[in-house]
């Protein structure tokens, strides 16, 4: 038997795959889920909060107004905000905001809410009973008050102007010249890099992790629970052939599902840019390349210990049970690296595991390519991926993972 | 006949547990070994060295040529107990997978599979998907992947357990077929009925030990008894001993965490029956 032989890691690998992919939950979970991902969160969930929004601002709502003097200019901003009124007269009340007997009408839904208005010398007080679990209630508490603020403006600017003051010099003492916007002079891929970095990291990182779970497991634990591992080993490959050919395998899966994420990403992106929601990253070849190579380095590592803690156990339940939590051990840091302020960081960040990865990918994607960043998580994450690697060999030589539980 | 394969004292333990014990055997080149013994007698496990899936815990397991046995796997055809089919690939792929991970063409793999698939009567199973397989169906779909490849060795673990009369009858013609063309069968089995049908040497294996070796005629030479069925039992009289895995639970916990994980059952416990009685 020769010692090592990419034909055979070759057939290990095809048959994981393609007795993976047969399955149609597999297939939902690393191709549809993935590719639709971000363009439903980017793109459908906004339409579908528009649509909501547009039900609501369809409402009619009718408002109980309990006042004994209420101004006409205030009756009519209410009206000019779609509400039907319905007056009547306010009764003593120690505070306006005590339901009182009204509780039971907002609360049945009777009337979707009451302004109880009561003018105190020059002054107004007012509250405004509604039900806070309601949706039609909130509507007319939102409309109410901003009916209210557009009245108390325009009788803040009444009142200035009648005791003969210029109303824009007294509102407006201090004022921007021009647009905003304008003024900054970072580019529009550069601003969207910084967004981007944000949460892209973040995203790839618990990716890669959970889309490699389910593979690593079926392939390890998974075997071993059939029964399927012994015959397997018996056969004329080395135990590093078989790390070597699932490893292929699970990386292709997760490379495949991470793919498809960031390409339903790019197409999410690219919609809202296309909307002037968010600009397109300026990243240079160098960047992408460098970028690539971070994700390849984490996926060795994650994908060797996965398979490692995985063939550790014997059954799928138990790898389950192992790998799952584990979770955390990447959204932690990834949760943590997002605070990080990158200006002036100290290189030794790039060196920890997981947050260095990290912290490259929001570096790169901010187009900062800062050469002792670089040399410091390649060399780290070569040297993790390395260690992941020897300890995931170390496990499959262990010789109890012929025993199954079939 | 040629010696093939040699075990000298080799011994196996799994932590405290002694799954054999010093054995000394030799396996010589177109024999038909039958490895007869209880459950948990040390049988697996002695296929499992002979295969290089088990290193010896102490004494060696080598080939004639003085090659560690690993180097055997090319020649190797093994059926585990457990036949380890993939249930998302057809019968045809299980065969073809394993073929080509001894480097067999599909076209060769293909020939020897339809020359012995006729005789299994497994032809029109041969594309079909392995999940919906009986046991049957599973044993001799794990045969077909053993012999696709021509082995020289075929390591059988209990191969005709849970078949039905015919397809039992079937695998030992086929186990016939291949002495007559000069392999070498090893095979694993609690029937003694069916390894005196099949085998030219009985091997006993007990609790660890290798209790006789040699044909049908000379065990009940050496028993003084007129059946094998006699023979066994003078030679194991002692009890066997639980399975490895019956073990490994109670093993990890003890005092108030082992009676939370491994209760005893009321009637013991009402009775005052001590932990370890």
């Amino acid at each position: 038997m020769s010692k090592f032989s990419t034909h055979r890691i070759r057939a290990i690998a095809k048959k994981e795959v393609v007795e993976f992919v047969r399955d149609w939950r597999t297939i939902m979970a690393i191709i549809v889920i993935p590719l639709l991902m971000f363009p439903l969160l980017f793109i459908l969930f906004p339409i579908l909060l528009e649509s909501e929004a547009a039900e609501l601002d369809a409402l009619e709502l009718t408002v109980i107004v309990q006042s004994n003097s209420l101004e006409e200019s205030m009756e009519q901003a209410i009206v000019g905000a779609g509400i039907d009124i319905v007056m009547e007269p306010l009764d003593n009340q120690s505070q306006l905001s005590e339901p009182g007997e009204d509780l039971e009408r907002v609360r049945n839904g009777s009337v979707d809410a009451i302004l109880r208005v009561e003018k105190v010398n020059s002054t107004w007080d007012y509250a405004i009973l509604r039900l806070s679990t309601s949706e039609r209630s909130n509507e007319a508490w939102n409309r109410l008050l901003d009916a209210l603020n557009t009245w108390e403006s325009e009788e803040v600017e009444r009142r200035i102007s009648d005791s003969g003051m210029d109303v824009n010099s007294t509102l407006n003492p201090l004022r921007w010249d021009g647009d905003v916007a304008q003024s900054d002079v970072a580019t529009s891929g550069e601003q969207a890099g910084m967004v981007l970095s944000l949460f892209i990291p973040l995203v790839l990182a618990i990716w890669t992790y959970s889309s490699a779970l389910q593979p690593s497991i079926d392939m390890t634990a998974g075997e071993r629970e059939r029964g399927t591992l012994e015959a397997l080993l018996c056969l004329p490959c080395t135990r590093l052939e078989l790390l070597l050919g699932k490893w292929v395998a699970v990386a292709t899966i997760t490379g495949v599902g991470v793919i498809l994420q960031i390409f339903g990403l790019l197409f999410a992106i690219g919609y809202l840019a296309s909307s002037s929601v968010i600009g397109l990253p300026e990243l240079s070849i160098t960047t992408v390349a460098l970028i690539v190579g971070a994700i390849l380095l984490f996926a060795i590592m994650v994908v060797a210990i996965e398979l490692a803690l995985a063939m550790r156990s014997h059954s799928v339940k138990e790898a389950g049970s192992i790998l799952a939590p584990m979770l955390l051990l990447i959204v932690f840091p990834a949760l943590f690296t997002q605070v990080i302020n990158l200006d002036g960081i100290e290189s030794f960040w790039f060196a920890v595991p997981v947050v260095n990865i990290l912290l490259a990918l929001r570096e790169l994607l901010m187009n900062r390519v800062i050469p002792e960043h670089i040399f410091v998580w390649a060399f780290s994450s070569i040297v993790y991926a390395g260690l992941a690697a020897y300890y995931a060999s170390r496990q499959f030589s262990r010789e109890d993972i012929v025993t199954s539980l079939s | 006949m040629q010696p093939l394969l040699t075990l000298n004292r080799v011994s196996k333990s799994f932590g405290d547990l002694h799954a054999l014990t010093e054995i000394d055997l030799q396996i010589n080149s177109g024999e038909i070994i039958g490895l007869v013994g209880s459950n948990g007698a040390g049988k697996t496990t002695l296929l499992r060295l002979m295969a290089g899936v088990y290193t010896p815990t102490s004494g060696k397991v080598l080939l004639a040529d003085g090659k560690p046995v690993s180097d055997m796997r090319q020649v190797l055809g093994v059926v585990p107990e457990s036949t380890g089919l993939y249930s998302r690939l057809t019968a045809w792929e299980n065969i073809r997978y394993h073929s080509r991970m001894h480097g067999v063409s599909d076209e060769d793999a293909w020939a020897r599979t339809a020359k012995f698939a006729h005789h299994l009567d497994m032809m029109d199973s041969l594309g079909r998907h392995t999940k919906g397989f009986s046991r049957g169906m599973r044993q001799k779909t794990a045969l077909l992947r053993a012999l696709a490849h021509g082995p020289s060795i075929l390591l059988l673990d209990e191969p005709t357990a849970g078949l039905d009369i015919t397809s039992a009858r079937t695998v030992r013609r086929l186990v016939n077929q291949l002495k007559r063309e000069g392999g070498t069968v090893i095979y694993s089995t609690h029937q003694l009925s069916e390894a005196q049908q099949v085998c030219d040497r009985i091997v006993i294996v007990h609790n660890g030990d290798i209790r006789a070796d040699g044909s049908p005629d000379l065990l009940l030479e050496q028993t003084q008894t007129t059946s094998l069925e006699e023979a066994y039992v003078a030679l194991t009289k002692d009890a066997a001993r639980p399975r490895q895995e019956d073990d490994e639970g109670e093993g990890r916990f003890t005092g108030w965490w082992r009676r939370f994980f491994t209760p005893k059952p009321p009637m013991l416990a009402s009775r005052g029956v001590e932990e370890g009685e």
